[in-house]
């Protein structure tokens, strides 16, 4: 699954995420965009950043960021924050001949700062749109409370991840007895048009979790039929899209989302021995109509939406509990 | 019967032996279609088929199956072994036809 990008050149992991207009489906945010929504700039940022007073001299300041080994440095009074030095100002200041004089007069001024209760996509935004180096962080009393820098959001980032990850692993083993209590598995598979070199390996890993988990191999074989079938849908009829995975509450659920190009008919589509597929798409084994009506054949519950020109959405449900091999 | 046994009886050559090799075969399906095996709800499949792609083996992992004999003696895509051994699915071919081959797999497990 390295090269994530279909003929098109379109990502589809990207291109499978909005839902089609009118489509409504259960969202399930990416960690990570879910993470930045959640954090705040205070909780990434670097608190009470050293600081200097406006008498201090261009030079001062200059060790004082050799010494701490930082790029920036706010100037600040009385809890009242003026502005920051930042190596640019040092370096203008080295030309210039004026490296001795109060940072005051050679500080920048004219800042762009963030609030601390803002959330993390406001910080990443700023930093899109400003490619600034850092932003000073003030409360809402005007107060600074902190610097951000790329970096910070990165070690931030990378804590809350590691973070997120042991709360799922945590929640694999809620039950011993029970492989199908709490949420086991979580993934996602991003799946290229007309790329049959990889299709089916999506349904491969799946079958492989269940069987390490040691899952009945009635219920195994039912989970990875559908995703076998849904993974060449997506290969052989969409632009590319994503088969996401994961079991939670005692059920298996899979999701195949693509961006493209939709099924005019739904309930034709879902009728056995009718397909759009080509006689290539034949000649390999497959589009005999089926893959749709095989999908609702093992599942216990069976959504699926579409709209023609934007995408498809196919849920697949499968019930883990009360079965026996 | 297991399909090792099977492919010898019926003068069939093996190419790759896979985890399944040794386990015995309950059902056969014969077909080139793969969306028809993936309906089959049976247990340790025997697939015969003609077509020669890496896609009959994935077919074959997904359904449980003990293995695939490919007929009317294809040359198979080097890939198809590769894949057969990623899979650790038992792999075989045979110059007999898809109806000789069937008759043949039926006279030999209607005389075990």
């Amino acid at each position: 699954m390295s090269d994530t990008t279909n003929e098109t050149g379109k990502d589809p992991m990207k291109a499978a995420f909005p839902p089609p207009d009118g489509v409504q489906y259960e969202g399930q945010p990416l960690v990570l965009l879910e993470l930045i929504q959640r954090l705040k700039v205070r909780d990434v940022m670097t608190k009470d950043p050293p600081s200097v007073a406006p008498s201090v001299t261009m030079r001062e300041v200059q060790t004082l960021m050799r010494t701490q080994k930082i790029s920036g440095v706010p100037v600040v009074e009385n809890e009242r924050f003026y502005g920051l030095v930042s190596l640019d100002d040092i370096i203008r200041a080295l030309d210039g001949g004026y490296i001795d004089e109060p940072c005051a007069d050679h500080m920048t001024t004219k800042l762009v700062d963030l609030e601390d209760d803002m959330p993390l996509s406001f910080a990443l935004r700023y930093f899109d749109r400003y490619h600034y180096g850092r932003f000073p962080v003030i409360s809402r009393g005007q107060r600074l409370v902190g610097i951000i820098t790329q970096r910070d959001i990165n070690r931030a980032l990378l804590v809350e991840l590691t973070n997120e990850l042991n709360r799922l692993e945590s929640q694999t083993t809620t039950n011993g007895d029970d492989p199908s209590s709490g949420l086991y598995v979580l993934r996602e598979f991003p799946i290229c048009k007309y790329d049959f070199e990889n299709a089916g390996k999506a349904a491969n890993q799946i079958k492989k979790v269940l069987q390490e988990k040691q899952f009945p191999s009635k219920i195994i074989r039912r989970i990875a039929v559908a995703a076998y079938e849904l993974e060449i849908n997506l290969c052989v009829h969409s632009d590319g899209g994503v088969l996401s995975w994961k079991i939670v509450n005692g059920k298996s659920e899979i999701v195949s989302r693509d961006a493209g190009p939709g099924i005019e008919d739904v309930e034709w589509a879902c009728r056995d021995g009718t397909s759009t597929a080509s006689e290539w798409i034949r000649s390999l084994g497959f589009g005999a109509g089926m893959g749709l009506a095989n999908v609702k054949r093992v599942s216990d519950e069976f959504e699926i939406s579409s709209k023609k020109g934007t995408g498809t959405i196919i849920k697949s449900t499968i019930t883990l509990s009360h079965v026996t091999s | 019967m297991t399909i090792v046994e099977i492919v010898e009886k019926m003068g069939a050559e093996i190419l790759v032996k896979g985890e399944e090799s040794e386990t015995p075969v309950k059902f056969v399906v014969s077909s080139d279609l793969m969306s028809d095996v993936l309906v089959v709800d049976e247990e340790n499949i025997l697939l015969l088929t003609s077509l020669a792609s890496d896609q009959v083996l994935r077919t074959a992992q997904i359904v449980g199956a003990v293995g695939v004999i490919v007929v009317n003696g294809k040359p198979l895509p080097s890939s198809m072994v590769n894949v057969a051994n990623d899979l650790r699915m038992t792999l075989a071919t045979t110059k007999l036809s898809q109806y000789e081959a069937c008759i043949a797999v039926y006279e030999i497990l209607k005389q075990s």
